[in-house]
C-alpha cells in the first residue's frame, strides 16, 4: 500500500491547463475555470499528476489519518 | 435554475467540438456548444502547426487572420548534431494562431445555427430514467440545466465529462506526453521549416520544436513522457542554456498534457460520443492532435445526423466502428512505430539521422516507411548491430 497522501497545488505555478485531471485514473482532481480543486475522498496517492504536471506546481504531503 | 433543450449539445470548443457542432446544426438539429473558457482559444495550448490539407477536407476556410505562416518542410536534429532536411516546393503545412482559429471555428459553427456559449462549464451529467438527458453547467454564477438527445464530450484531455458519463477514458501515465512552450523571439533558425531535436538528454521519448511564427518569432517547446520525474519545464530551460539562445524575450508561456495512446475503444454509451483528446486520439508520434479531432468530429457528427434522422441512436455507435476501422487503425500502427523509436539509443538516432536522406524521411513522413526500412537493413552499420536489425525489423 502507497503511502496515503494529500496533493498540494502551487498556485503561483499552476497554468490551469487541466493536465493533472486529464490523467489522474480516479476524478480526483478538478480544475475549473475559477481554479484547481483536489477531492481528498477519491484519490488514491498514485502521484501520478505529480509527475505528470509540467511545471512541477504539484507535490504531496503525508496525510494525517484521524484516529 | 435555467433550463434549456436541444437535439444535440457538444461540451469543449476545442477543434473537436466546434466540427461537430458545425456539421451537425448544418443539417438544420438544434446545437448547443459550451466552453468553460471565457475567451475561446484562449489561453492556447499547443504549438499550432497542422498540414495544409486540413482546410480542403474539413471543408475550412484558408483565413489569413488566423495563418501566422506557410511551412515548406521540416529540419531534424540528431543528439550529436547530425542534421536531416525535408524541404517541398509548395507550403506542405501552417503553422496557426490557435486563439483566431478556434474561436473562428465555434463561429462557423455559430453561423451554421448552433448556439454558442462560452464561459459556460459543464460541471456534470444529468441523469434520468436510467439514461443521461443533458448537462449540467454553469455559467458566470447561475445553474444551467441543458437538456438534449445526443451529448458530445469533446472536452479535452481533462475528458471530465466523457468520464462522468461513464466512457472509459483512462490511459495508463506512459500513454501521456508533458508540454511546456514559450512563445518567443528566436533567430538563426529558418523560418519556412519546423525543427525538431531529439535525444535521450534533450527530450526524453519526445523532442524540442521550434515551430516559427515570424522571421524572429516562434513556439519554442517540449514535450516529454509525464511519468518522467523531471518536468517538461526543466528539459526546456535546460535545452535553451545549453545551447546559448536566451530567453529574454518571452511573450506567452503555454502548458499541456497531450495523450499519446491508450486510444479509447469505445466512443459511444447510449447517447454520449467522445472525441479529440478527450478520446485520446491523437499522433503517438508527434503528438499533433488537431487533424485527429477533425477527422473524429467529422466521422461522429455524419453519424449523429443519421441517428437523429432515422430516430435511431443505437446509429451513433456506428461512430466507434468507422473510427476504429479507419483513424484509429492508422494511428495503432503509428503507436507501434513509436514504441520502437522509443527504444532508440542517442547512439542510433545520429546514426539513422546520418544515414537518411531527405527522399527517405519524405517516404517516411507519407507513412511509406517499408521500404525505407528495407533499405536500412541493408546499411552496413546496421548489419553489425544485432540489436539495430531487431528493433528495424519490429517496424516491419
Ligand atoms: C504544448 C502543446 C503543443 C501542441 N502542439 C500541437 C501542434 O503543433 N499540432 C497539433 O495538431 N496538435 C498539437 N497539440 C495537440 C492539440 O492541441 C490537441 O490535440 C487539440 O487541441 C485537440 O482538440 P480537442 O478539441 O480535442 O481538445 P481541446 O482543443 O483541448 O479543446 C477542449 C475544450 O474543452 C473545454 N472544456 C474542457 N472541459 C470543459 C467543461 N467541463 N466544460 C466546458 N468546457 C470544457 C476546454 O476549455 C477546451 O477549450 C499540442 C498540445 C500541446 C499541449
Ligand atoms: S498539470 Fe500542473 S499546471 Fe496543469 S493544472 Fe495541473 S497543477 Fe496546474
Ligand atoms: S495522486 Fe493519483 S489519484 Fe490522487 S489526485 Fe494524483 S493522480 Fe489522482
Amino acid at each position: 500500500m502507497p503511502e496515503k497522501i494529500k496533493v498540494i497545488v502551487n498556485e503561483d505555478r499552476c497554468y490551469l491547463c487541466g493536465g493533472c485531471a486529464g490523467v489522474c485514473p480516479t476524478l480526483a482532481i478538478e480544475v475549473h475555470s475559477s481554479g484547481w480543486e483536489f477531492l481528498q475522498d477519491k484519490c488514491i496517492s498514485c502521484r501520478i499528476c505529480i509527475s505528470a504536471c509540467p511545471v512541477g506546481a504539484l507535490s504531496a504531503e503525508p496525510l494525517e489519518v484521524s484516529e | 435554475m435555467k433550463e434549456m433543450k436541444y437535439d444535440v449539445v457538444v461540451v469543449g470548443a476545442g477543434i473537436a467540438g466546434p466540427i461537430v457542432a458545425r456539421n451537425v446544426a448544418k443539417s438544420g438539429y438544434s446545437v448547443l456548444l459550451i466552453d468553460k473558457k471565457p475567451a475561446i482559444g484562449t489561453p492556447k495550448q499547443c504549438a499550432e502547426g497542422i498540414s495544409i490539407k486540413v482546410f480542403e477536407k474539413y471543408d475550412i476556410p484558408y483565413d489569413k487572420r488566423f495563418i501566422n505562416r506557410e511551412i515548406y518542410g521540416a529540419k531534424l536534429y540528431s543528439p550529436s548534431g547530425y542534421e536531416l532536411e525535408l524541404r517541398y516546393k509548395e507550403a506542405s503545412g501552417v503553422i496557426l494562431e490557435r486563439k483566431v482559429f478556434d474561436k473562428m471555428l465555434a463561429y462557423y459553427a455559430a453561423k451554421a445555427g448552433a448556439d454558442v456559449l462560452a464561459r459556460t462549464e459543464a460541471l456534470d451529467v444529468i441523469r434520468k430514467d436510467g439514461r443521461i438527458a443533458g448537462i449540467k453547467a454553469k455559467h458566470e454564477d447561475e445553474t444551467v440545466e441543458i437538456h438534449a438527445d445526443v451529448i458530445v464530450a469533446a472536452d479535452g484531455v481533462e475528458s471530465t465529462i466523457a468520464r462522468k458519463a461513464g466512457i472509459n477514458t483512462y490511459a495508463p501515465p506512459h500513454e501521456f506526453d508533458s508540454s511546456y512552450e514559450y512563445e518567443m523571439l528566436i533567430e538563426g533558425y529558418d523560418p519556412d521549416l519546423i525543427h525538431l531535436w531529439f535525444g535521450n538528454e534533450v527530450a526524453p521519448r519526445g523532442y524540442v520544436w521550434v515551430f516559427p511564427k515570424d522571421e524572429d518569432r516562434a513556439n519554442v517547446g517540449i514535450g516529454i513522457n509525464s511519468d518522467n520525474p523531471q518536468t517538461a519545464k526543466y528539459y526546456l530551460d535546460k535545452w535553451l542554456k545549453e545551447n546559448n539562445i536566451p530567453a529574454k524575450k518571452i511573450l506567452e508561456v503555454n502548458v499541456g498534457v497531450v495523450p499519446v495512446g491508450g486510444f479509447v475503444k469505445e466512443l459511444v454509451k447510449d447517447n454520449i460520443l467522445v472525441v479529440g483528446d478527450a478520446a485520446r486520439q491523437v499522433n503517438p508520434m508527434h503528438g499533433g492532435g488537431m487533424a485527429e479531432a477533425m477527422e473524429a468530429g467529422t466521422i461522429a457528427s455524419k453519424w449523429i445526423v443519421k441517428a437523429l434522422e432515422e430516430e435511431d441512436l443505437a446509429l451513433l455507435r456506428n461512430y466507434t466502428t468507422e473510427w476504429w476501422e479507419t483513424d484509429g487503425e492508422r494511428l495503432q500502427k503509428v503507436l507501434k512505430v513509436r514504441k520502437v523509436t522509443e527504444k532508440l539509443s542517442d547512439e542510433d538516432l545520429d546514426l539513422f539521422i546520418q544515414i537518411l536522406s531527405g527522399a527517405d524521411a519524405e517516404k517516411i513522413a507519407g507513412g511509406d516507411y517499408g521500404e525505407v526500412i528495407k533499405a536500412l537493413l541493408k546499411h552496413p552499420k546496421v548489419i553489425l548491430s544485432p540489436r539495430r536489425i531487431k528493433l528495424l525489423r519490429e517496424l516491419l
